[in-house]
C-alpha cells in the first residue's frame, strides 16, 4: 500500500511538473504568436498607409498632367486605330510620306500620335 | 492475562488507508484527465475579456473599383485625450492646445479639464500627423494620444458622392459607405465596385469643364453597361470630398445623379416612340402634321422651333428635330394606359430595387389624364433621378430589355436579370432614329468621331412656384454607343447651364457637347474600338483601290 502511495505521489508530482512545463511552453508560444501578430498588424497598417499613398499619388488629376507634360502621352484617338482591311493602305500612305522606311519603323502605327519626350 | 485478551484489530486504520488511497486515486484521475485534456485541446489562454477587443478591432474593408484601384481604405490615425486629474492648470493647457488645434472650443475644453474627478476626456479626435506633432511639441502633461482607425479616400473627390463617408467611429453615413456598411464592417476582402476610376474621372473632369463653358448650378453624368447594367461612372457636380465627412454645403452634398429628381424633357420622346411602335399604333412610315400647336386634354402643345417639312414628318423626324407636338400626337395614339404601363415597366414610376445606394423615388402626375399623357410624352410633369432614367436606355442598347443598375462586381453576364420591355425590332428601330438624331438632328454636337453615338437631346424648363420658368432649363443628353454594336449608355444632365459664350442654352449646345466629349474619352478606356470601316462595301472599296494602285 505504501509503495502504491509513493508511486502515486511520484506520478502526480511528475504529471504536475509536466503540466506546468506544458503550460509554460504554451504561454511562451502564445507570447511569440502575439508578438508575430502584433508585427503582422503593424506591417499591415504600414501597407495600408503605403497603398493609400500610392493611390493618392496615382490619382488621375495628378498623373494626367505629368503624363502629358513629362512623357508627351495623349489619349488614343480614333485616328490611331487601324482596321485590318485598311492596314496595308495606311502603311502605304506612310511609305509615301516618310522619306526612308524600314519594316521596323513602319510597324508601330499606334504610336503615331505620341509626342517625343522633351 | 494477555492470553485471554482479544487481539486488537485496527479496523479504522485500514479504512483510513482506503480512504486516503481513494482520495489520491481521485486526485490522480483528475490530474491525469486534465493533463490529457490540455494535451489534446491546448490551454485556454485567451481570456473572455480579450475577445470583444479582438472583434472590435476588425478593420473596415477597403473599397476598390472594377480594376482593383483603391477608392477607400482604413489607416491608423490618432486622437487626443486628456486626464483632468493630472492637470493642474486647465485654463493654461486649454489655451496651449487651442494654439495648435484651432478647431477646439476653448471654454468647453477648459470646463472639461477643470473637472478633476474625471480621468479621461476626448480633446480632439482624428488628428492629422501635423497636429499630432504640434501637440507633442507642447510637452503638456496629462495628455495622451490614442490610436484609432481612420477612414480615408486617397483619390479625393473622385466618386465622392457615390462612395459617401463614415463618421469618426467608422459608421457609414452616406453613399456606398452607408449602403454597404454591414459588409464593410465585417472586414475581409475589399468591396469591388463596378465603377471604373478612369471613366469616373473623365466624367467628373468633363462636368468640371462644363462649368468652365457654362454658368451652371449643378450637373450629373452616368455611364452604364447596356447589357449588364454595371454602372461604370456615376458623377455629381459640384464634386464632394468624402475626406471632409460632410462638412460641405447641402448643395454640394446633394448627389444629383441618384438623389435629385429632374424633369428631363425630350429625352423621353424615344420612349414615347418605342411604346407606340411596340403597341402597333405607330409605323416607321406614318406621317404627322406638326406645323401648328395641338390641344390635347387641357394642354396646348407647341414646338419652340419649327421643324423642316413640318406638315409631314415621320417619327424619326420627331426625334431628330425634337417635336413636342409630334411626341404628343404619337402618345395620343397609344393612350394613357399604355403610356403608364410602359413607363412602369421601365421603373420610371418607382419600384426599382438594387443592391447599393438607392435613388430618389419619382414624382409622377397626380392625375394621369390626357393632359398628363401629352406632357409626359415629351418629358414634362414627371421627375426622376438621372440614374433611374439612364437605365431605360439600356433597352435600346440590348435588344429591348430593361436591366437594373449593378454596383458590385463580379457580374456574370449570363445571370443578369433582364425584363423584355419592347420587341427587339422596336429597340433597333428607335436606335436607328437616335443615330439619325445625332447625324442630322439636334444631337450633332455629341457625335464623337468613330463611336457612332445614338442619342437624344432634352431641354426642359424648370418648374417653380409660379409655373415653368422659361429662363431656367434642365438640359440633358441620353445616348447609346456605338450604334452598330451597342455597349454603353451615357446620360449627362446639366442644371441651369447657360453658355458663357452667348450660345443658346438648349441641350444641343450644352449637354450634347459634354456627352460627346465624355464618349470620345471614355470609349477607349472601356475597350470600345472606334468604327473604322463601317461596311463591307467600304472595305471592298479599299481593297479595290489597293489593287489598282501601281
Amino acid at each position: 500500500m505504501k509503495k502504491l502511495a509513493i508511486i502515486g505521489v511520484f506520478v502526480v508530482v511528475v504529471m504536475a511538473v509536466a503540466v506546468y512545463r506544458a503550460k509554460l511552453g504554451a504561454e511562451e508560444t502564445q507570447g511569440e504568436i502575439d508578438t508575430l501578430k502584433a508585427e503582422a498588424t503593424s506591417i499591415g497598417k504600414d501597407i495600408a498607409v503605403m497603398k493609400a499613398e500610392e493611390a493618392y499619388l496615382t490619382r488621375p488629376d495628378r498623373i494626367g498632367p505629368i503624363a502629358r507634360q513629362q512623357l508627351g502621352l495623349e489619349q488614343a484617338t480614333p485616328r490611331q486605330y487601324v482596321a485590318p482591311e485598311a492596314l496595308s493602305r495606311t502603311l502605304g500612305e506612310e511609305r509615301l510620306t516618310l522619306p526612308a522606311v524600314t519594316p521596323d519603323a513602319a510597324a508601330p502605327a499606334q504610336d503615331a500620335g505620341v509626342k517625343p519626350a522633351q | 492475562m494477555m492470553l485471554f485478551e482479544r487481539p486488537e484489530v485496527d479496523v479504522w486504520g485500514r479504512r483510513r488507508a482506503r480512504m486516503v488511497a481513494g482520495v489520491m486515486a481521485l486526485i490522480f484521475t483528475v490530474i491525469v484527465g486534465r493533463s490529457a485534456y490540455v494535451a489534446m485541446n491546448g490551454p485556454d489562454l485567451v481570456s473572455a475579456s480579450a475577445r470583444p477587443a479582438a472583434i472590435a478591432s476588425v478593420r473596415r474593408a477597403d473599397i476598390v473599383d472594377r480594376k482593383g484601384e483603391l477608392l477607400a481604405t482604413t489607416v491608423p490615425g490618432w486622437s487626443l485625450a486628456a486626464n483632468p486629474s493630472a492637470i493642474w492648470d486647465a485654463g493654461e493647457v486649454a489655451s496651449e492646445l487651442k494654439k495648435v488645434l484651432p478647431r477646439l472650443d476653448l471654454i468647453g475644453l477648459t470646463t472639461q479639464l477643470s473637472d478633476r474627478k474625471r480621468k479621461f476626456v476626448w480633446v480632439q479626435r482624428g488628428l492629422t500627423q501635423e497636429e499630432k506633432d504640434a501637440v507633442f511639441g507642447l510637452g503638456v502633461e496629462g495628455l495622451q494620444f490614442v490610436e484609432e482607425a481612420r477612414r480615408v479616400y486617397p483619390r479625393g473627390k473622385l466618386a465622392g458622392h457615390f462612395l459617401g463617408y463614415t463618421n469618426i467611429d467608422g459608421d457609414g453615413l452616406e453613399g456606398s459607405e452607408l449602403a454597404f456598411d454591414k459588409r464593410l464592417k465585417a472586414g475581409g476582402e475589399p468591396l469591388q465596385l463596378t465603377l471604373d476610376a478612369s471613366v469616373q474621372f473623365v466624367v467628373e473632369e468633363e462636368l468640371e469643364r462644363a462649368f468652365a463653358d457654362f454658368d451652371m448650378k449643378g450637373g450629373a453624368g452616368i455611364v452604364v453597361d447596356a447589357n449588364t447594367g454595371a454602372v461604370r461612372a456615376v458623377a455629381s457636380w459640384p464634386a464632394l470630398d468624402p475626406n471632409r465627412r460632410g462638412a460641405e454645403d447641402a448643395s454640394v452634398k446633394l448627389n444629383r445623379a441618384l438623389n435629385a429628381r429632374f424633369e428631363l424633357g425630350s429625352i423621353y420622346k424615344p420612349l414615347t416612340v418605342a411604346e407606340a411602335l411596340d403597341a402597333g399604333t405607330l409605323t416607321l412610315t406614318d406621317r404627322f402634321d406638326v406645323s401648328t400647336p395641338v390641344k390635347i386634354g387641357g394642354a396646348t402643345v407647341k414646338d419652340p422651333h419649327p421643324l423642316p417639312n413640318a406638315k409631314s414628318v415621320t417619327a424619326g423626324d420627331v426625334l431628330a428635330f425634337s417635336s413636342n407636338v409630334g411626341a404628343a400626337l404619337i402618345a395620343q395614339r397609344a393612350g394613357v394606359d399604355r403610356q403608364k404601363n410602359f413607363l412602369r415597366s421601365l421603373h420610371l414610376l418607382g419600384g426599382q430595387s438594387h443592391e447599393g445606394p438607392q435613388t430618389a423615388s419619382p414624382l409622377t402626375p397626380e392625375k394621369w389624364d390626357q393632359t398628363a399623357m401629352a406632357t409626359v410624352s415629351y418629358g414634362h410633369g414627371i421627375s426622376v433621378s438621372p440614374l433611374a432614367f439612364a437605365m431605360t436606355y439600356t433597352a435600346f442598347g440590348n435588344g429591348g430589355n430593361y436591366v437594373s443598375p449593378a454596383f458590385v462586381e463580379p457580374i456574370d453576364p449570363a445571370r443578369v436579370e433582364k425584363t423584355q420591355v419592347m420587341k427587339p425590332e422596336t429597340a433597333q428601330a428607335v436606335l436607328g432614329m437616335l443615330r439619325e438624331t445625332v447625324t442630322r438632328g439636334t444631337g450633332k454636337n455629341a457625335d464623337a468621331q468613330g463611336y457612332e453615338v445614338a442619342g437624344k437631346t432634352g431641354t426642359a424648363e424648370k418648374p417653380g412656384p409660379d409655373g415653368y420658368d422659361p429662363n431656367k432649363n434642365i438640359t440633358s443628353f441620353a445616348a447609346v454607343f456605338p450604334a452598330s454594336r451597342p455597349q454603353y449608355v451615357v446620360l449627362v444632365v446639366l442644371d441651369e447651364a447657360q453658355p458663357r459664350t452667348g450660345d443658346q442654352r438648349t441641350a444641343s449646345y450644352t449637354a450634347a457637347s459634354i456627352a460627346g466629349r465624355v464618349i470620345a474619352r471614355a470609349a477607349p478606356l472601356l475597350d470600345v474600338r472606334p468604327v473604322l470601316v463601317a461596311s463591307k462595301a467600304e472595305a471592298a472599296s479599299l481593297r479595290g483601290s489597293e489593287a489598282t494602285t501601281p
